[in-house]
């Protein structure tokens, strides 16, 4: 028998290599040396002035862009600063049992956590305010955040949201929007409808126009759900003082629109809310509203320090808006020479679990569903469709890119079937100086056909292969 | 906790970080240089790129530890006190950041490209930007502000793009 004990062979360190060490932990963090900042500069000097118009500028912020300086959200920090983690939901459509936090809870550096209960008013949107920050009773989509986490570090605050427990009673889904219209399908917002928004446009009689028509086309279009996938996640930053006054740093594009909607969610007056906006690393439509930043907020009351909330790209697909999935179709009754006499037109959006942006992308997709060209008689309608998917919502064009698609596909259709070009059937119907657009409206400056001569003429139409 | 030492943008720095802290981590948090951005977090999007012993690399899919011992170039350390680096003056004329989330790791790809090939074709720029997503202008005026950059490192002026005067018609 040996009787010397076994002890564990650890580093001995002496008492200087510790403090080296401890000095080395706690030093003051490099920044960028003073001498990598060039002195040379554009900057505008006080009282000087740039010519603009027909000179070549370069953005004021490019410069720090270049040098890896513009500060985002992920780049800043303050002291004692949490971040945040929320659980999303997994499961399409669920009515939430029993929420169970307490193992997060007793996690060592989990500072709090936050069900959708918590939340003063747990609801939100730029229209209708039927989003909730924190899915507290029914979940409509996958991406349904159901809690969150603020913890000293993302790894502990990731691990907190993993052991939070949901038990769910799953409710009938609906996926496709055509099945979701009809009447005995299941319901995303019961009782109402699924169809949320809905725009009619009528101008002169389109059946008559029908009749007159020497030939009628249909068509029927689609196009599918696409992500803004701005390089910079979706994040914030939210510090509740003392004082019961919140400041948020975020990378929303319409911060008083925001500050508006987050002040409603947490029943506090406006004045109390600071909201900064940063430099925004891609919007393209997808930071136009709230979306973690209530949690962020009432997870930094909790814990009385600032929490930073940074999505993964997973979050960004599964629990940001994307651009309407569309099924679009046409109707168009021509002349034999190509002129359109009526075009009937019938979009369906599907507008996912929440309504977001889709009043204005109806609106937008609805007037422009028609195309640029001259046509007197006129139906279309539009419909936006709840489903238990990811929301739509804004995204550049805001409708507009899916029926310009459908309307030139048709278009090209008819050019094919009549057997005139391409060109000169939309020469013989686009907008003049003069025309009245679908709702009426009489439109100046218009050069839709010196554009299309231009165009053609710049990349060889008439000499095409 | 491991002790990771690099030479980073010239300057000897340590730390002592957990086994799996990824180089990205440990130049924002521990030595805050953040001009490296994190946008995918798994080595699809470029926006991490940094320099290690000359081979650009996606900061998020390597380890502190892997570094270790080597050379890290970040963007912060590519600008000299008296002059922009060619590769960031031509970005910032062609006005080719428009959020500039993308943008350092664009330009460290390209000097990688342009530190082995000083001439590159069109083609060379647009296989060694393969690995740099940007959502924002496209990519047609990076490959034109690194060609004006290798000219430029070559000694030799970039061509102008043609001014728009006031007097000169729009369509011509």
């Amino acid at each position: 028998m040996d009787d010397k004990p076994k002890v564990a062979e650890r580093e001995r360190l002496d008492l200087a290599d510790k403090l080296r060490r401890a000095e080395e932990t706690l030093r003051l963090p490099a920044v960028p040396p003073r001498e990598h900042l060039p002195v040379e500069s554009h900057v505008l000097q006080p009282g000087q002035q740039f010519r603009v118009v027909g000179e070549r500028v370069t953005r004021p912020d490019s410069r720090l862009h270049g040098l890896g300086l513009t500060r985002y959200i992920d780049d800043l920090s303050f002291p004692g600063m949490l971040y945040a983690k929320i659980k999303r939901a997994g499961i399409a459509s669920a009515r939430i049992k029993r929420i169970d936090t307490s193992a997060a809870e007793a996690m060592p550096g989990v500072m709090a956590v936050l069900t959708g209960r918590e939340i003063p008013v747990n609801s939100f949107g730029p229209s209708y305010q039927d989003q909730p920050v924190l899915a507290d009773e029914i979940v409509r989509h996958a991406g349904d955040g159901v809690a969150a986490v603020a913890a000293v570090t993302e790894q502990i605050a990731e691990e907190a949201a993993q052991k939070i427990t949901v038990e769910y009673e799953p409710l009938p889904a609906v996926f496709d929007p055509l099945e979701a219209m009809r009447e005995d399908s299941p319901r995303v917002h019961p009782p109402n409808s699924n169809i949320y928004t809905s725009k009619v446009i009528r101008r002169g009689d389109v059946e008559k126009g029908f009749a007159q028509a020497d030939r009628i086309f249909e068509g029927r279009f689609s196009t599918q759900m696409v992500e803004h996938v701005p390089l910079e996640p979706h994040a914030a930053i939210a510090d509740w003082d003392a004082n019961g006054r919140l400041t948020l740093w975020v990378t929303i594009g319409r911060i008083t629109l925001a500050r508006a909607d987050l002040a409603r969610t947490l029943k506090l007056p406006m004045n109390r809310v600071r909201m900064i906006a940063t430099i925004v690393g891609g919007n393209f439509g997808g930071k136009n509203e709230i979306t973690q930043e209530p949690a962020l907020a009432l997870l930094s009351k909790k814990a009385g320090r600032p929490v930073k909330g940074v999505f993964t790209r997973s979050d960004e697909f599964i629990s940001t808006t994307t651009r309407h999935p569309c099924i679009m179709e046409y109707k168009t009754g021509v002349a034999r020479d190509g002129r359109i006499l009526a075009r009937k037109v019938r979009l369906i959006l599907d507008g996912g679990a929440y309504c977001s942006w889709s009043e204005t992308t109806i609106g937008k997709a609805c007037i422009l569903s028609c195309g640029p060209y001259r046509i007197d008689n006129i139906l279309a309608e539009a419909f936006v469709v709840y489903t238990n998917k990811t929301m739509t919502g804004a995204m550049r064009g805001f409708g507009a890119p899916q029926v310009c698609f459908a309307y030139e596909s048709h278009m090209d259709d008819i050019a094919k079937a009549l057997g005139i070009d391409p060109l000169s059937i939309r020469l013989r119907n686009a907008f003049e100086e003069g025309s009245v657009s679908p709702t009426g409206q009489v439109l100046h400056s218009v050069v839709v056909k010196e554009s299309l001569l231009k165009a053609a003429d710049r990349f060889g139409w008439e000499t095409r292969p | 906790m491991p002790d990771v030492t690099i030479i980073v943008n010239g300057e000897r720095r340590s730390a002592s970080v957990p086994p799996e802290t990824t180089l990205l981590k440990l130049l924002r948090e521990n030595f805050n240089l953040t001009g490296a951005k994190l946008g995918c977090d798994v080595g699809d999007c470029g926006a991490c790129t940094v320099i290690v012993d000359d081979q650009p690399v996606n900061a998020c899919l390597m380890l502190a530890g892997q570094a270790d011992g080597c050379r890290v170039l970040t963007i912060e350390g590519l600008a000299k006190k008296d002059q922009l680096h060619p590769l960031q003056k031509t970005i910032e004329e062609s006005g080719a950041l428009q959020c500039g989330f993308c943008g350092p790791g664009v330009i460290l790809s390209a000097k990688s490209l342009l530190d082995q090939n000083p001439d590159p074709t069109p083609q060379d720029i647009r296989e060694a930007l393969a690995g740099n997503l940007c959502r924002c202008t496209g990519y047609a005026k990076f490959i034109k502000a690194v060609q004006d950059a290798a000219l430029m490192l070559r000694g030799k002026a970039p061509v102008q793009s043609r001014r728009l005067e006031a007097s000169e018609p729009r369509h011509g």
